[in-house]
């Protein structure tokens, strides 16, 4: 039998096609089917999540803006040996080219030129509305006559940070490091250092209010596994209604709470536990920011805790106990290791969303409370320097895969559990 | 039970089309008391067809640029500070309007093609007279001395104006402030200034935040907008009074955005601008209005000030009074639009550490 087929080659279908390729196209119709059907869902997550990230990524480094307005400028510039002053060719490049170029694409330029050196803004606005006026060379001169920026070399040396298509600058922005004039990558001004400090801020708070949500998270979660159902449920309630209240509400409410004229220092002052002018400091300060956080963020601890603790029998505990443990000790070698996938999936919940948070900072933050988030937001909205924002946006979103990366190697991502 | 589901959810759908019909214009401000003037000084006046939508939101450029570069815009005429409206007009992002009508009856020139005029308004120090039943603060100076007046001060949590006043109560004479911000030195003066009362500072970054920081005790002292502080006295009847030193006086401007509704918007904005609107605002808040024309016809109105209790003068609460624009700082939008970025750096950097 087996030598027959064999030799009278593969098995063939009815009509005459063999049946591997018969079988493959039929599988082939399933995968495109099966393919068209998820098809919506994968252009959903195209559109909604890799393309803006992938944005983003470019604006952290596209420098091009500006090379569209001032080509020529550019290609000049790069003769010059940037000592004094450009040589008279330069100026008058850049005069026609400003002079004939389009009104927003200078207006744009002029706010990215702002970023390298404070005053390109005006200068280019002034000089574009007055270079009407100039008829012929030569320019140079002319020039510095409208205004005596032209004649600084240190705007000059600042077009040189911008020559290339793209940039590692605002990655150094937000890393407290800049290019000098001939794009030695040195450290920023001493008083204008501001992002390193911050993104330590940022991890310290994010650190702390994952640490606090556990302390007070794990207990909450072991009651809400153990207790009769009746009390559980309650008690689920308390933990979920702040939940569904608005963030914004909540925010508030400490706000009254803890402010030195609040709830809480009003009852210490009114008990003659402290004394007036001893207030707490408990509003507008990092301090609020952990505290208002961690009463935030504390479902998100207490949810995959409390799932995860709901699956462990009680029976494990009850036998290390018959086998002679003491509580202590059958606690620490049978309840924490098998509650361990819920602690790591609360924590990095906790965490991930703690180092992104913007409102809370915003609202209750005060001078030093103020995490990543609202540098980006304010560069987003006032200075609009997307750029910034892109880098700084995609540092946080390095570190998150880095310590994803770092997470699934120490714990292993599939000990993750959320219910 | 599904089938009333169902209808109320298609019934919620139907309204959300229905509405955006209707509403042509989208007027996008900046809430509170403000807003309110604006809604009972010319929206609610408005009767040339289209309707309008009011929206807040807290400044900055950058939900109007995001809204010009995607091709989605739904906002029309949003009320901005002048130096947004310097970049916004540059970069494309806003209308240019025919000036002709008003260009002639401003108290300031226009800062760009695009704006029209809206009010003045200032940064301004004031204090519950209850926080002090003996000696009252004056002027900047007191402002800036923890010693001779103890307590907690309330500061905005962005750099404008906190620097020309740090500077006038260094000693800096208002008419002066501009110059010496333009020099390093002058930048590191303020600072330093800024320093003496650092450990004394509750910062704020919403306008109603100031008032409440002050009527609780929170602080002593607070810097506000003007008209906010006004709003309060003459509408609740709040203890509070002006310190009328050092002011720093902002320009407030309409502009349409570039690919809403342009026509209505510029048709509604020319209402909006009028001499007549400009003034009849001024009876809902303490703002002064920027047409020569607007402060002949309050003058000749008062009391202008509409309050549940009668009317009340008004102009002794205005940053536009000869008396205060004597002490007064003029805010140099040009200045803030150059330097704004590298200063609201140094003033984070200043925060934080």
């Amino acid at each position: 039998m087996n030598q027959s087929q064999e030799s009278t080659g593969p098995i063939l279908t009815t009509d005459g096609i063999p049946l591997k390729v018969s079988l493959k196209k039929a599988e082939r119709i399933n995968k495109i089917r099966a393919f068209l059907l998820v098809l919506p869902l994968l252009a959903f997550i195209l559109i909604t999540f890799l393309v803006p990230i992938g944005d983003m990524l470019a604006r952290s480094v596209d420098d091009r803006q500006i090379n569209t307005v001032f080509p020529k400028t550019f290609e000049v510039y790069k003769k010059w040996d940037r000592q004094g002053l450009p040589s008279e060719e330069v100026y008058k490049t850049i005069f026609f080219e400003l002079k004939n170029s389009e009104g927003y694409a200078v207006g744009k330029a002029s706010t990215r030129m702002n970023y390298s050196k404070s005053g390109w803004k005006s200068l280019l606005k002034k000089s574009k509305r007055k270079f009407k006026k100039i008829e012929e060379g030569p320019y140079k001169e002319q020039m510095i006559a409208i205004d005596k920026k032209w004649g600084d070399p240190e705007y000059w040396l600042a077009i040189g940070q911008m020559v290339d298509p793209t940039t590692m600058g605002y990655y150094l922005n937000a890393v407290d490091l800049k290019y000098d004039s001939s794009k030695n990558i040195v450290q920023q001004k001493e008083n204008r250092r501001i992002y390193n400090k911050t993104w330590i801020k940022t991890f310290k708070v994010s650190l702390l209010v994952t640490l606090f949500c556990l302390l007070l998270g794990y207990p909450i979660s072991y009651l809400l596994a153990t207790l009769p159902m009746k009390y559980s449920n309650l008690l689920m309630i308390c933990v979920l209604l702040p939940f569904w209240t608005s963030l914004l509400v909540r925010t508030v409410a400490w706000m009254v709470m803890l402010q030195q004229k609040g709830v809480l220092n009003n009852l210490l002052v009114m008990s003659n536990l402290l004394a007036d002018e001893n207030r707490f400091q408990l509003m507008y300060n990092q301090t609020a920011v952990v505290i208002v956080m961690t009463q935030i963020l504390l479902p998100f601890m207490v949810l995959p805790l409390y799932s995860v603790m709901k699956t462990i029998s009680p029976t494990y505990m009850r036998a290390a106990l018959n086998l002679g443990a003491s509580p202590m000790h059958a606690f620490y070698k049978i309840y924490m290791p098998n509650s361990v996938p819920g602690v790591s999936a609360g924590c990095l919940l906790v965490f991930i969303i703690a180092i992104g948070y913007y409102i809370t900072p915003e609202l209750v933050g005060g001078k030093d409370g103020q995490m990543v988030g609202n540098w980006i937001a304010y560069h987003l909205k006032t200075t609009l320097n997307w750029g910034l924002c892109a880098s700084l946006g995609a540092i946080l979103l390095a570190m998150m895969t880095v310590l994803y990366w770092a997470y699934n190697k120490i714990v292993g991502i599939e000990n993750i559990k959320l219910g | 039970m599904r089938k009333a589901i169902k209808a109320a959810f298609f019934g919620i759908i139907s309204m959300a089309f229905v509405g955006s019909a209707i509403a042509d214009i989208t007027f996008v401000s900046w809430g509170g008391a403000y807003t309110a003037s604006q809604q009972k000084a010319y929206i609610d006046t408005y009767s040339k067809g289209s309707s309008i939508t009011v929206e807040n939101y807290n400044g900055g450029l950058g939900e109007i640029k995001a809204q010009v570069e995607a091709g989605n815009v739904t906002w029309d005429v949003v009320d901005v500070l002048p130096d947004q409206a310097i970049t916004g007009c540059d970069e494309g992002l806003f209308v240019k309007v025919d000036q002709s009508e008003f260009i002639n009856d401003m108290v300031v020139p226009p800062v760009s093609d695009c704006v029209v005029p809206q009010i003045f308004w200032a940064y301004t120090a004031f204090y519950d007279k209850a926080a002090f039943p003996g000696k009252k603060p004056k002027n900047i100076k007191d402002f800036f001395d923890v010693k001779k007046f103890p307590g907690k001060r309330g500061i905005h949590t962005w750099a404008n104006a906190l620097i020309e006043m740090a500077l006038v109560a260094d000693g800096v004479k208002a008419s002066k402030v501009y110059e010496v911000m333009s020099t390093p030195e002058g930048i590191d003066r303020a600072f330093a200034k800024l320093d003496t009362i650092k450990d004394h500072v509750v910062f704020w970054s919403a306008g109603s935040k100031p008032l409440e920081l002050v009527s609780s005790g929170e602080v002593v002292m607070a810097l506000a907008y003007n008209g906010r502080i006004g709003a309060a006295i003459l509408s609740e009847g709040k203890n509070f009074e002006y310190i009328w030193d050092a002011t720093v006086l902002e320009q407030e401007y309409l502009v349409a955005i570039k690919g809403g509704n342009e026509a209505e918007a510029l048709a509604f904005m020319a209402h909006a601008s009028s001499a007549e609107s400009n003034a009849e605002q001024a009876k809902y808040i303490p703002y002064g209005p920027m047409r020569k024309s607007s402060i002949g016809i309050i003058k000749k109105g008062e009391p202008w000030f509409i309050t549940s209790s009668g009317n009340i003068d008004i102009l002794p609460h205005m940053p536009t009074t000869p008396k205060v624009l004597k002490r007064a700082v003029i805010g140099d939008p040009v200045w803030w639009a150059d330097n704004g970025a590298e200063v609201h750096e140094r003033f984070g950097a200043w925060k934080g550490s």
